[in-house]
């Protein structure tokens, strides 16, 4: 075996080890020498060379950047979530011939879970629709497809209790959030439809369980929301698209152009 | 299906790895996607703004790399400025010879910006900007690249164009053919570099570089100098080679001045003449004073005082042994050098070229004198002006002659034309132009009972002959011109005055002809309008300002119109240098001064088919309110493009299908203008569609554009020229056609068998020099719209088509050299021939009476008959006096024909032809001609036509001269033992000129409509004409 990937796989047993002892720090530390060790071989994305051991390699580089994506869930970064998916991602959808991995859906599960806390929805259906339809059948991803209808339904109380069913641990993280995405997405929309609440309308409608929540979200995300005599009031900027004007003079001095043009014509 | 699966699909991962915070990872994916950039790029496109502070990241050490990157990416998405910036960035990563479509399109994007900074940095005289050291190191490392290369032309196009000068230089010396490689660099620089400054300094760079090379080419180099105007360079160099004691670098000397003579700059010559330095025995001094004394001779014998200045010359040579040889030598070299560069030696032996070869077909003119009708004054004097031009400079005036009573028809301001015709015959006839004119010309003392008319032609007639070499003609005609008030005269005066002193920019002369145009009258004003632009020809002067002023003041049109067309005279070839006055014109409220204003754009940028000049034109050409400002506009487009005739009938053919008229009469004569004598197919068939338009003056200006496009070509290389000649013959005999068209047929038919089918219309000089006579000559030519007498102009912009082989003594020696082409395809149209007298058999023999045989026997006839003459020049003038020139042309090519039958047809025609010194040589056949080896004369530049001096191999034979008939020349008395053979030569040559014809006596009839304007045109201006 080739000294290079046994030092590698050696790497990359002490760093679960540590993932195991949930020691991520060490992890995060260990994970950096492993990518930089990784571009040594050719045979990964996006050389792809031949090389004997390539099967070997790739399935090895596979298993590290899996482990990378459940290892930024778990210290909560979304951005390197993003990061270790994308270098995960030519593994599944270029290379041919390696034993298909059994963390593959939850991860392409987890990968739309984000976006849809994200709230990049357009993303989230161009992913969507470069998974085979079998796909679609994984509890996995049809557990972000649901949760993702339901959230456009306006179904918010759905989208709240499916975090009892979610098909993976690391997808609680994300429901989580996706607890914050859809309060966002109601504050918006009350903006738009009233100009006031009462604090307890307010509380029931943003799902919050305290007043003190309640005005601690308020001062955090919506400065601009003003809490006076027992109401919220949305300050809407008041801005009145103004009519539009018809540019009358433009048309009048091109129109008049033409006809000179047009007396001109050679 | 295996290549893809050796791909990624998306970039998305090395994207998303340049996130990651370990410099050797971004690294990675910047190596890899810098790899894959060529399929990735639409979706690196969206991380640019990452890879760009990796570029901006100092601590980064590989900002490079990002920067490529960058660069790769703006190339693809087509935002070149921004892939520029990232690849300078890139510094040497950046590869020059990398050979891919991103680094070709980036280093011409580099080079074009480099050009663009450095003219504009030239330009605007700022030397605060400084060029961005990295382009400039990139643009330097091509150059290096293509001098290595051996890519010496492309090196050379660069630099020229990034103003490189110090890469030019090294281009061309290391270059393997230097003398090559400067031709072509000459080329280039005539024809893409557009600032008349820059070329200058392009120009001078190669005269530097050719005077270092071992073996100067003289010739290219005093071409050179004369562009940038340094006649000091010139004379210093002409003295040097006069100096040397090699005959053959007197000869060169002999060749060089003939060349610069070809390219009628008469100032620069005038300047280079005076300062040749005196041979040291003070000869020159009479010789000057000799054309001194000819001025100030006013009333008397012009032929004597010629006759006291050769004389003077004479005795300077004569005396010169007595000091010094060498000095002799030089002084005698000097003499002819001198006579050369006054251009009165190329004149001469033109005359007698042009003269001795007329071949013009006088049954054409008979046939038109005939068809015309009686009281139509305007087909009358048209007839009168094709004769003058089919005889231009050949001093045969039979036909006028053989009509004096038809002639004396002309009343009037027909007159005018008539007697102004007589000097467009006898152009270059130097010497005896004024006892020509002597008949016609104001009588001294004034009130002489001359018509004032005839007497303003004969003024005219004299500018004419003395056209671009009026030194010896000046003065009388300043006395002239103050010693009447006449408007008649004044007209002719001035006109005549601005041809002789062409260009001179004389201050004296300026103010006369000042003081005509502050009289206010229309007539004598329109003529000292031109004149003065005339006289000022590409001086940019300030003078052009105060005619501006005064177009502003006067109420006269004619006026205006003959001072906006001088003020455009005034900017010739100045390009940049003009765009005021340009602007200023063209924005007038006067549509007279709009029009001036177009011609201003012609002639300042003529020739250089500059793209600003060219769109400015278009513009006013389809959006001018005048009628006359579009017509010219277009026709202007004409002489933008006459370096580069294939263009014109492109640019042109829309607005040859305007539905003006006047734009459509614009882009006849536009092609006519810049595709004279070259009988282009596209300029043709342009203008055949146009000969047949539904509106008389269209029809007029096509039918003589087509005439200019297609002079000397003959039936046989184009038929349509045969086709072209029987429509203008329908049209002349046609008695519905009407007016307008008619006399466009009369003069196109003039113009077609111009100087007896011996001169083509030529705006370049064989060195691709514009030849400022020509072009001054054609743009007032173009005038005639307004005022026929104007027609006349077009003979300033013939030249002869010869080969004209000279020897030491500036003699015609025989010599015999061949055209390897078929005879039939350059040969003189067939003279017409009255129907009944000629049976159809007898045509097609005439075609083989120009073969070689016949040529041959025509040439040994000619010598015997000029060996005859020299005993008997008595007898030899009186014949020729009494048959007139012409016709015994006519009798030759008769008794040819007669001959001819012998030889059957059947024969087929030789792929060759033998032609003997001189001999006429088109410009369609230089490219077929050969000297012969063995032969004994050997030229000293190799150059199909125009004046060629030849190296004698065999100096001690003697010689056979074949132009013998030599009129007084100053270079005659070369050889001194052979002087009383000479002095009967030149006595013999004095009888043998033709005998000035008898004045006319003209019947005066007074006809107002002999005032003439186009009369589909007579709404404006001739009125006031008319009423005077």
């Amino acid at each position: 075996m080739d000294p290079k990937i046994t030092e590698l796989s050696q790497l990359f047993e002490r760093f679960k080890a540590a993932f195991v002892r949930k020691d991520f720090d060490t992890c995060a530390k260990f994970l950096s020498q492993l990518k930089v060790a990784l571009t040594e071989f050719k045979s990964l994305p996006p050389l792809f060379e031949e090389t004997p051991n390539a099967i070997q390699e790739r399935t090895l580089a596979r298993d590290i950047y899996e482990h990378a994506v459940f290892l930024s869930v778990k210290i909560e970064d979304q951005e390197a979530l993003e990061r270790d998916f994308f270098q995960l991602k030519p593994y599944y959808t270029d290379t041919h011939g390696l034993q298909p991995s059994t963390q593959e859906q939850p991860i392409l599960g987890l990968n739309l879970l984000r976006l849809l806390v994200q709230n990049r929805i357009a993303e989230f259906h161009t992913e969507l629709e470069l998974l085979p339809s079998s796909a679609l059948e994984n509890p996995c991803i049809k557990h972000a497809i649901e949760l993702e209808q339901s959230f456009m339904e306006g179904a918010y109380n759905r989208v709240l209790s499916a975090r009892q069913t979610v098909p993976h641990e690391t997808y609680v993280y994300f429901m989580d959030l996706l607890a914050k995405t859809v309060r966002d997405e109601i504050a918006g929309c009350s903006e738009k439809a009233y100009d006031s609440l009462s604090i307890n309308d307010a509380r029931q409608m943003l799902l919050f369980s305290s007043d003190q929540d309640l005005v601690k979200y308020i001062e955090e995300e919506h400065p601009e929301w003003e809490i006076r005599n027992g109401f919220v009031f949305f300050q809407r900027a008041k801005e009145s698209t103004p009519c539009k004007e018809i540019p009358s003079l433009q048309l009048i001095n091109q129109t008049l152009s033409y006809a000179r043009e047009l007396e001109r014509i050679v | 299906m295996a290549a893809a699966a050796t791909m990624v699909s998306s970039a998305g991962g090395l994207l998303a790895m340049l996130n990651e915070t370990h410099p050797a990872l971004k690294l990675h994916a910047l190596s890899n996607l810098n790899a894959f950039v060529d399929y990735f790029w639409p979706e690196i496109s969206t991380s640019v703004p990452i890879i760009e502070s990796l570029y901006e990241d100092e601590e980064f050490d590989q900002r490079q790399l990002a920067a490529l990157l960058v660069s790769k990416v703006f190339y693809y998405l087509g935002e070149l400025n921004d892939s520029l910036s990232y690849a300078l960035g890139a510094g040497p990563l950046f590869d020059v010879s990398e050979d891919s479509d991103y680094v070709h399109t980036l280093l011409a994007k580099a080079i074009d910006e480099y050009a663009n900074f450095k003219t504009k940095a030239a330009e605007g005289n700022d030397e605060s900007a400084v060029v961005d050291p990295r382009l400039e190191a990139i643009v330097e490392r091509m150059l290096d690249k293509c001098i290595l290369d051996a890519k010496y032309q492309q090196a050379i196009g660069m630099a020229i164009e990034c103003r490189r000068l110090d890469k030019l230089e090294e281009a061309i010396i290391k270059s393997d053919n230097v003398h090559s490689t400067i031709n072509y660099c000459i080329d280039i620089c005539h024809s893409f570099v557009n600032r008349r400054e820059y070329r200058r300094e392009v120009l001078r760079l190669l005269v530097k570089v050719y005077q270092q090379l071992p073996s100067p080419d003289y010739l290219s180099i005093c071409q050179r100098l004369m562009f940038l105007d340094e006649p000091d360079s010139v004379a210093s160099i002409l003295e040097k080679l006069l100096r040397s004691d090699n005959k053959d670098d007197a000869l060169l000397a002999f060749q060089i001045a003939f060349d610069l003579v070809e390219n009628e700059h008469q100032a620069f010559l005038l300047t280079v003449r005076d300062k040749l330095s005196s041979p040291k025995l003070q000869p020159s001094e009479p010789a000057q004073s000799g054309s001194s004394e000819l001025d100030s001779v006013q009333d008397g014998n012009a032929t004597s005082s010629e006759d006291v200045q050769m004389t003077d010359r004479t005795q300077v040579d004569m005396s010169a042994p007595h000091t010094d040889p060498n000095e002799a030598i030089y002084a005698e070299r000097l003499t002819k050098l001198r006579g050369i560069l006054s251009g009165q030696t190329s004149i001469q032996l033109a005359l007698q070229f042009l003269y001795s070869h007329n071949k013009s077909d006088l049954l054409t003119l008979k046939t038109i004198k005939q068809s015309v009708e009686m009281r139509n004054s305007v087909c009358h004097s048209a007839t009168i002006y094709a004769n003058a031009i089919m005889h231009a400079g050949t001093t045969v005036d039979t036909f006028l002659r053989e009509n004096l009573d038809w002639l004396s028809r002309a009343t009037n301001w027909a007159k005018f034309s008539a007697t102004a015709g007589l000097g467009v015959i006898h152009r270059g006839h130097l010497q005896q132009g004024r006892s020509l004119m002597a008949p016609y010309l104001p009588q001294g003392g004034a009130g002489g009972g001359g018509s004032p008319y005839s007497e303003g032609g004969a003024l005219y007639a004299l500018g004419l002959i003395h056209a671009n070499h009026g030194e010896g003609i000046k003065q009388f005609l300043r006395d002239s011109l103050r010693s009447t008030n006449v408007e008649v005269i004044q007209h002719g005066a001035c006109l005549g005055l601005g041809l002789a002193a062409l260009g001179t920019a004389d201050n004296e002369i300026f103010d006369d002809i000042k003081n005509v145009l502050y009289t206010d009258s229309a007539v004598a004003g329109e003529g000292a309008g031109i004149s003065m632009g005339l006289l000022m020809v590409g001086t940019a002067s300030e003078k052009a300002g105060e005619m501006l002023a005064y177009a502003h003041e006067t109420q006269h049109e004619k006026i205006i119109r003959g001072l906006a067309l001088g003020i455009a005279l005034t900017v010739y070839g100045r390009e940049e240098e003009a765009d005021t006055l340009i602007e200023q014109m063209t924005r007038d409220q006067d549509p007279i001064l709009r029009y001036g204003g177009m011609y201003a754009l012609a002639l300042a940028y003529r020739g250089t088919a500059n793209n600003k000049a060219i769109r400015q034109l278009l513009h006013f050409a389809v959006s001018d309110v005048s009628d006359d400002v579009r017509r010219t506009a277009v026709l202007a487009l004409g002489f933008v493009l006459y370096s580069d005739p294939e263009q014109t009938p492109r640019i042109v053919s829309l607005l040859s299908e305007s539905y003006n008229p006047h734009v459509r009469y614009g882009a006849a004569l536009a092609v006519g203008i810049s595709c004279a004598g070259t009988g282009l197919s596209e300029a043709i068939s342009l203008l055949e569609p146009l000969t047949s338009d539904v509106v008389d003056f269209v029809r007029q200006g096509a039918l003589i554009a087509m005439a200019m496009v297609m002079v000397q070509i003959s039936e046989a290389s184009d038929s349509r020229v045969g086709a072209f000649r029987r429509q203008l013959e329908k049209i002349i005999l046609d008695k519905h056609e009407d007016t307008m068209s008619k006399m466009g047929a009369i003069l196109a038919s003039g113009i077609l068998d111009a100087g007896g089918r011996n001169v083509t219309i030529k705006l370049l000089s064989k060195t691709k020099h514009d030849k400022i006579t020509a072009v001054v000559g054609l743009a007032v030519f173009s005038q005639f719209w307004y005022w026929y007498p104007l027609i006349y102009f077009i003979s300033l912009a013939f030249s002869p088509t010869a080969f004209i082989g000279l020897n030491y003594d500036l003699k015609v020696p025989k010599f015999e050299f061949l055209s390897h082409a078929k005879p039939s395809l350059f040969e003189y149209p067939k003279p017409t021939t009255v129907p009944t007298t000629t049976s159809a058999v007898k045509l097609p023999t005439a075609v083989l009476s120009t073969s070689a045989r016949a040529k041959a026997r025509a040439s040994k006839k000619d010598a015997e008959k000029a060996n005859a003459e020299k005993p008997s020049g008595a007898e030899s003038s009186s014949t020729v006096t009494n048959s007139g020139k012409g016709k015994l042309s006519d009798k030759d090519g008769d008794s040819l024909q007669v001959d001819n039958p012998a030889d059957k047809k059947a024969e087929p025609e030789p792929s060759f032809e033998i032609l003997t010194n001189p001999a006429r040589v088109v410009p369609a056949q230089e490219k077929f001609i050969k000297l012969l080896e063995e032969s004994r004369y050997v030229p000293v530049k190799s150059a199909p036509s125009g004046f060629v001096l030849l190296r004698d191999l065999r100096p001690n034979e003697p010689e056979v001269l074949s132009l013998t008939d030599t009129p007084s020349s100053a270079a005659a008395n070369a050889g001194g033992s052979v002087t009383g053979q000479q002095g009967s030569a030149s006595a013999m040559a004095v009888d043998e000129e033709p005998q000035p014809p008898q004045p006319f006596e003209y019947t005066s009839v007074p006809d107002k409509k002999e005032c003439r304007v186009n009369p589909s045109i007579a709404r404006q201006g001739w009125q006031e004409c008319a009423s005077d």
